[in-house]
């Protein structure tokens, strides 16, 4: 069973502790961890980390508040797994160490808690994105700090905005499925789409539309916020209710990388549980990510003539499900794509690290911003709302330089 | 929750003082990230420093040393820590000098083919600075992405190309050294000969930090190759493969690097690759080749074909496109994490011997892997004789544990009997320092302790390692 163990904190050590005894601290992950890029103390590094969980688990370290801390600075982008040659999962070592040291010291940072909180319960999400759809109205969104509510560009804004009316309005031509012709198709609306990024939802709707009459059921978050802060039993009765959900469809199509990586991994937290075993790894096998599904089921978006976009990996999409193929080739045939220098370098939007560890986060960005800009892209493109809120804010400091959108916007 | 008692406050100030608050790490927790490095040592809390001090400048070490100097208290150097035999554990304790912070390529003088830098900066980092002035840094240590140049000269680090290019020792002109009192020291200079006084500079490369604190480097360059071609060629023996080298070297076609693996290595890469083993493969070479251009590759690609097949090969392959070198690099590059991939711990050792008896050293460690029945895998610079047995085992199993520690024993052996020595290009630090005495003799043991105690009478450099 998954849930927690008899000596709450202990059992779970153990296990970050396995994860990380294969690193030999050759320092690898050195040169393309982003944060100790910007921060450069070995603590803030992924050798350093798995360090500290050994030194934890080992007695070496007393737990306490600057360890949990040192744990939840960590984006869980993978960076340092794929440079690592024992493949060391740093990111999953992080995630069991942060649940060993709140089920030990139990308090994780505030914001984290609240935004568990919130998103556990679906009614509040709706609640939440009606009332920011409500400022957005209102102008009033722009109180609050700009990575709470980013400004999101609509696809008829960016449309308008650069390209004549024949490419307003319908939807592009849409092919049927080649792989699953009859395929029941249901969308995983995640709640960084649903609050932050309605606009953005509608064009994956609108597409998903068009290839076939797809179902929305009601369903809950995905559950990574409170996997990665120490909440596990609250993200697996959310993988519960989320099985049960999607129990009538063959397909959960996802345009959120960090939900469609979540989902598609969740067999695992289920094994050894005769009762769910079965069902998690059912439900993991239909998630797809929306480009995923798109290539698979031919669609070919319409070309907008002129169109140069560049495109930045979610860290969840790349190295969370190896998915880098199907996102170039629907900007190629949408428009031209110019590659970044560093493609696959995390963003620092990380879910609410950007609101947890600011300075840092802006770092990152910054290096990010300047990548973008040497591209000469119109539009960076992304497939995560996580990294969208990163990229907006991007946009935005480059005082319209580029612009920054979800794929579904742009194809 | 560390052993090591505090520092008094006032020179924690001294210390703030000398190198600015913002370079000085003091937090138990962040401290703790500065007691180990790349080599086997576990994890202690006797290895914990007592504060973390960063420099930027040879005036702020000198500084440093002064202050610690005063009050006796050890000091490690440190670069990236990334050093296979604990070189920059500060093993009492005491301030680890994090020379990462001084990071700046000084000057890159074209005229003289040199270039000047500061300790911190990564060996991939002056490669790339001088590659695109058309210049070539050779030493290129399997860690060269992360290393830095202070541990690279501490450690006399060498790499793949040292069999056509030789290692740091070769490339280090002059350096600039802070002693153990404070002192700063300058050795050598761009002039290409030079006999004024002892060579200082040869002292201090390979020194492991226990004379004294590199504040800034003069190296000589190359021209950088215009072409580089990879070869892949394949034998039934090790033997074979060695012979093949030998013959090479003799005909003066010699690779700028000649990698071997043993059938053991082959069969972790084929592994990891889920590809099968070629029928009859014992041993590989990957041999890099470059010159002024394609017509340079093909001769040498021509002779290293014709030389290895008399040495009896039953595979060759030239790569012909970006693509396929990449391909074959990928090979030898992955090997590491393949290998390890076959066990839950894998001690890697670093042994060096005469280039003629790298066959019977391979044989010998062959015969300790079937003694203490743990899997020995080979791999190494089979140009320059030095070589890395990996020995695969699980050190939580304390009969495992044991057995392992038998068979480095036998390899450490093995190599000095066939007139090799313990470290090709890691160093001696802590993990070899047990066979250190023996290896080298009371006279030069003696030697050693002369030359520490001159230049740091009271011993607070790096103390505990070498013997």
């Amino acid at each position: 069973m998954v849930s927690a163990a008899p000596k709450a904190g202990l059992a779970p050590l153990a296990a970050a502790r396995q994860k990380v005894l294969g690193c030999d601290r050759c320092g690898s992950c050195l040169p393309v961890c982003p944060l100790f890029d910007v921060q450069d103390v070995e603590r803030a590094s992924a050798r350093g980390k798995n360090a500290l969980v050994r030194g934890l688990a080992e007695g070496l370290l007393a737990p306490g508040r600057e360890a949990q801390e040192a744990l939840e600075f960590c984006l869980l982008c993978r960076a340092c797994t794929d440079a690592c040659p024992g493949k060391v999962p740093t990111d999953e070592a992080m995630v069991q160490a942060r649940q060993a040291l709140a089920d030990t010291l139990g308090h994780t940072p505030l914001r984290s808690r609240l935004i568990g909180r919130t998103l556990r319960r679906r009614s509040l999400v709706t609640l939440g994105a009606a009332a920011l759809t409500g400022l957005r109205f209102l102008g009033l969104h722009r109180l609050l700090p700009s990575s709470v509510v980013p400004r999101e560009v609509s696809r008829r804004s960016y449309l308008a905005r650069r390209a004549g009316p024949a490419l307003l309005g319908a939807p592009a031509p849409g092919v049927p499925p080649a792989v699953h012709p009859t395929a029941r198709v249901a969308y995983f609306q995640g709640c960084g789409m649903k609050l932050l990024f309605p606009d953005a939802s509608r064009s994956t709707q609108r597409i998903l539309g068009g290839l076939s009459a797809f179902q929305r059921p009601d369903h809950p978050c995905c559950g990574l916020p409170h996997l990665a802060h120490g909440q596990r039993a609250a993200f697996l009765e959310l993988a519960r209710e989320n099985i049960r959900a999607f129990e009538g469809a063959d397909l959960v199509v996802t345009d959120c990388a960090s939900c469609g990586g979540t989902l598609k991994h969740l067999a695992s937290w289920f094994e050894g549980n005769p009762e769910w075993e079965g069902p998690a790894a059912r439900f993991a096998a239909k998630v797809m990510d929306l480009t995923e599904y798109l290539v698979a089921a031919g669609y070919r978006p319409r070309a907008l003539p002129g169109a140069t976009f560049t495109y930045h990996d979610p860290c969840h999409l790349a190295r969370g499900q190896g998915i880098r193929r199907q996102p170039r080739q629907l900007l190629e045939q949408a428009g031209q794509l110019v590659e970044l220098s560093a493609k696959e370098r995390c963003c620092g939007g990380s879910g609410s690290f950007h609101l947890e560890h600011p300075a840092a986060a802006a770092a990152i960005l910054q290096r990010k911003q300047a990548d973008i800009q040497g591209t000469g892209a119109q539009v960076v493109v992304t497939a995560c709302p996580g990294c969208l809120i990163q990229l907006t804010r991007a946009a935005d400091q480059s005082g319209g330089a580029f612009q920054a959108l979800h794929i579904s916007q742009v194809i | 929750m560390t052993t090591c008692t505090a520092l008094e406050p006032d020179l924690l100030e001294g210390f703030r003082e000398a190198v600015g608050r913002e370079n000085v790490i003091e937090s138990p927790l962040e401290v703790f990230g500065y007691s180990y490095d790349a080599s086997f040592l576990p994890l202690d809390t006797r290895t914990v420093p007592q504060v973390v001090v960063r420099p930027r400048t040879t005036a702020e070490i000198s500084r440093v040393m002064v202050l610690a100097h005063r009050s006796r208290i050890p000091v490690t150097p440190r670069g990236a820590a990334s050093g296979r035999t604990g070189g920059s554990v500060p093993l009492q304790g005491g301030i680890v000098l994090a020379l990462d912070r001084m990071t700046s390529i000084l000057e890159l003088d074209t005229a003289n083919m040199m270039v000047s830098a500061e300790p911190g900066v990564r060996t991939i980092d002056l490669h790339d600075h001088c590659a695109r002035q058309g210049l070539f840094f050779p030493p290129d240590p399997g860690s060269w992405k992360v290393s830095t140049l202070g541990g690279n000269i501490a450690e006399n680090a060498g790499g793949m190309r040292a069999v056509k290019y030789g290692v740091t020792r070769d490339y280090v002109m002059g350096l600039e050294v802070v002693l153990a009192d404070g002192s700063v020291l300058e050795t050598g200079g761009k002039a290409v000969k030079n006999v004024t006084g002892y060579d200082l500079t040869g002292l201090f490369v390979g020194s492991e930090g226990t004379l004294g604190i590199v504040s800034r480097a003069l190296f000589r360059l190359r021209p950088l190759p215009k072409a580089r071609g990879v070869l892949r060629v394949v034998f039934r023996t090790m033997d074979e493969a060695c012979a093949a080298v030998q013959a090479m070297l003799l005909e003066g076609v010699t690779p700028s690097a000649a990698e071997i693996m043993d059938a053991a290595c082959l069969e972790a890469v084929a592994l990891a690759r889920k590809t099968s083993l070629e029928a009859g493969a014992g041993a590989c070479l990957i041999l890099e080749i470059d010159g002024d251009g394609p017509e340079a590759l093909d001769a040498q690609s021509r002779r290293i074909e014709a030389i290895t097949g008399q040495a009896g090969r039953i595979g060759f392959r030239a790569a012909a496109t970006r693509e396929e070198t990449e391909a074959l690099w990928a090979e030898r590059r992955g090997l590491s994490s393949a290998v390890a991939a076959m066990a839950p711990n894998r001690l890697g050792e670093d042994i060096s011997v005469p280039r003629s008896a790298f066959p019977e050293v391979v044989r010998r460690i062959n015969a300790i892997s079937r003694a203490t029945g743990l899997r020995i895998p080979v791999f190494g610079h089979a140009g320059d004789g030095n070589l890395h047995p990996s020995v695969l085992c699980d050190l939580a199993d304390p009969d495992q544990a044991a057995r392992a520690h038998e068979a480095v024993d036998g390899i450490f052996k093995a190599a000095l009997e066939l007139g090799g020595t313990l470290s090709g290009e890691h160093g001696i630090g802590v993990s070899k320092r047990p066979y250190f005495a023996g290896a080298v003799g009371p006279v030069s043991l003696e030697a050693h302790r002369a030359v520490k105690g001159a230049l740091d009478p009271l011993w607070i450099l790096n103390p505990g390692k070498i013997w």
